[in-house]
């Protein structure tokens, strides 16, 4: 008898693990702290492998730089962006309290970059609103911001003045026809295209924090895609953003299992999308939704 | 005995004329040692024999099948974003397909295609959308999603940004041949994206972000010709059947031009390219600052073979409000 798609999916992951408990993209390949903290996301949300989450939140602790940040490799401090996911993976873990306690201090303390605005200027959203960024000296963009509000909002910091700037980036940078892509609206006068996985990352995040109304564009862009969504990323994030307004749809879970199956046709999947697609597997709601109980 | 100033001035004059003279001699004699073969080959639409017509190529181009034979390759092809049905935006599935059968054809030992688009996350979802997951799938070839690789870190081979060093990814060090696929485009940040401004696609978004904005302010110019000094692909097989003029690399309308360019030097096929585009090679910044030294922009340097460029030129629509855009035009 063939094994369930969420069974083959979970030990795929656990094969995954590393000697230490760190996980990388592929098996086989060295850790990394993003896909790491995915796969204790995805475990954590099935419930499974208690000690190994234990064992890759301490690796993540150890990958953790002085002043809170974790960043792709020891060698790139600069390019910071999966110390949101870290503090994600570590969310009520009391062994890695500290740990999170610094990562979120580090992202309190960090933004993207912002300006001011030229008068005619090629872009069409407003620079000087300031979200998180991919890694140092750049400017704020969708999904480095989405990340960050959910992972500060899970660990408690949901009223911070911080979160209120990017919601305002975010309704900003809402593509006037729904939905957003990695950050911009319009340049050189065209409005661009929207893409699912962003704008499931960002619905995700502003579930509960601004008005249906608000997003209402973006909710119609997302139920129009969903059901054409073959790949894990864009699936994941697509059922998690239309999960945390309530708009799920009920074959959620056989869509992912036949994303899960894909995988004969294409190739292993790297291991944040596995996870993701796992993780979303558990809930009907947005992604802070895994640690509501 | 002492200068006087004027004679201290005079000295200094001419010191400047001789060191100009010296480098523009140099420069001279550097681009007289360029001999760089371009193939162009017309192709009415994406049904015609691509695998044959890039075969012929690597015969014109000096490319042995001992050359090919027992090598790994890596297709770049150009993935940015979809809309169904474009075939504008994209290197065509099918021009990939063409490759990948022409250096299997020549004993190739593996095949492999990546890419790392500059604004989408989602490798997997704009293979999908852009047809090409269905050729690779039915061909049985590999696919890197080059975003979520693992890095490694050289020396910037070109000093011309402010990149003291290029974080690549680790598949690169597996393979013998590189060849850049790019799509014929203008672009509204570097005038055009052909097989130099192509290479982006190879930095891993984990390390730069999506997008890659960080090579922007590094000076995007600059960093188009590092990329391709640090990288040296061995081959560009560009996509000109149905380019993109206007507000490229994605927003533009499509220009049917009805051609594969195809050479092993990149400025050489950038600047044949821009030519057969009715653009200027040297008013983009970047074929100019790669003149010379990582190859030949004068028509003098570069042995045109099959069709000529005057045959198949098709001036693209150039935008005065795009800065990058201006004056590129013959």
């Amino acid at each position: 008898m063939t094994e369930p798609p969420m069974s083959q999916g979970l030990k795929q992951l656990r094969d995954r693990a590393l000697a230490d408990g760190g996980f990388g993209i592929q098996k086989g390949t060295n850790f990394r702290p993003d896909a790491t903290a995915w796969a204790i996301m995805a475990l954590q949300a099935m419930g499974a492998e208690a000690e190994l989450r234990e064992a890759a939140r301490q690796c993540l602790a150890a990958a953790q730089l002085r002043d809170g940040r974790v960043s792709i490799s020891p060698d790139h401090p600069e390019a910071f962006w999966p110390t949101s996911l870290a503090v994600l993976a570590w969310q009520g873990a009391p062994a890695c309290r500290e740990a999170q306690a610094r990562a979120i201090a580090f992202l309190l303390s960090t933004s993207g970059l912002s300006f001011k605005q030229e008068a005619e200027s090629i872009i069409g959203h407003n620079t000087e609103l300031k979200g998180w960024s991919w890694r140092s000296a750049t400017a704020s963009w969708a999904e480095p911001t989405a990340m960050a509000m959910m992972a500060l909002e899970i660990a408690g910091n949901g009223g911070n003045p911080r979160l209120a700037e990017a919601q305002l980036l975010f309704l900003d940078r809402q593509i006037p026809g729904g939905g957003w892509n990695y950050g911009n609206t319009t340049v050189f006068g065209q409005v661009l295209r929207p893409m699912p996985e962003s704008t499931g990352m960002v619905l995700s995040a502003l579930g509960g924090r601004v008005s249906r109304e608000t997003v209402q564009p973006s909710l119609a862009y997302l139920e129009g895609s969903v059901t054409h969504l073959k790949t894990p990323w864009s699936l994941g994030w697509a059922l998690l953003g239309l999960g945390a307004w309530g708009e799920r749809p009920a074959s959620a879970q056989a869509m992912i299992e036949a994303c899960l199956a894909r995988q004969e046709r294409i190739s292993s999947y790297d291991t944040s999308s596995l996870a993701l697609l796992l993780a979303a597997f558990q809930t009907t709601g947005g992604l802070t939704s895994l640690w509501q109980t | 005995m002492g200068l006087t100033r004027r004679e201290f001035l005079t000295a200094c004059a001419g010191g400047l004329v001789l060191g100009a003279s010296s480098y523009l001699l140099w420069k001279e004699a550097r681009n007289r040692s360029w001999d760089e073969r371009i193939f162009i080959v017309k192709a009415p639409d994406y049904q015609a024999d691509l695998k044959t017509a890039i075969q012929d190529g690597l015969r014109h181009l000096g490319v042995s099948p001992a050359a090919i034979r027992g090598k790994r390759v890596l297709l770049k092809p150009n993935l940015v974003e979809t809309i169904p049905g474009a075939v504008h935006i994209n290197t065509h599935p099918l021009v990939v397909r063409g490759a990948v059968e022409a250096f299997l054809s020549l004993g190739a030992a593996r095949v492999v295609v990546a890419e790392g688009p500059g604004h989408v996350t989602d490798t997997l979802r704009v293979l999908d959308e852009a047809g090409l997951d269905e050729i690779l799938w039915e061909d049985r070839i590999p696919f890197i999603d080059l975003n979520r690789e693992n890095g490694y870190t050289v020396a910037n081979a070109g000093g011309c940004s402010r990149l003291p060093s290029l974080t690549l990814p680790v598949c690169l060090k597996e393979f013998d041949i590189i060849v850049s696929m790019p799509k014929m485009k203008t672009h509204h940040w570097a005038g055009v994206t052909l097989a130099m401004k192509n290479l982006f696609g190879l930095m891993p978004g984990s390390f730069y972000g999506w997008p890659k904005n960080y090579l922007h302010w590094a000076g995007i110019d600059g960093c188009i010709v590092d990329i391709t000094a640090t990288v040296r692909p061995q081959l560009a097989i560009v996509d000109g059947i149905v380019g993109m003029e206007g507000d490229g690399p994605i927003m533009g309308t499509p220009k049917p031009v009805g051609v594969l360019v195809m050479g092993r030097n990149l400025p050489a096929v950038d600047a044949t390219c821009a030519r057969i585009m009715g653009i200027d090679p040297y008013r983009v910044v970047s074929l100019a600052t790669a003149e010379g030294w990582l190859g030949p922009l004068r028509e003098a340097s570069i042995h045109q073979v099959g069709e000529t460029i005057a045959a198949v030129r098709t001036p693209f629509l150039l935008l005065d409000k795009v800065p990058a855009q201006r004056r590129l035009r013959t």
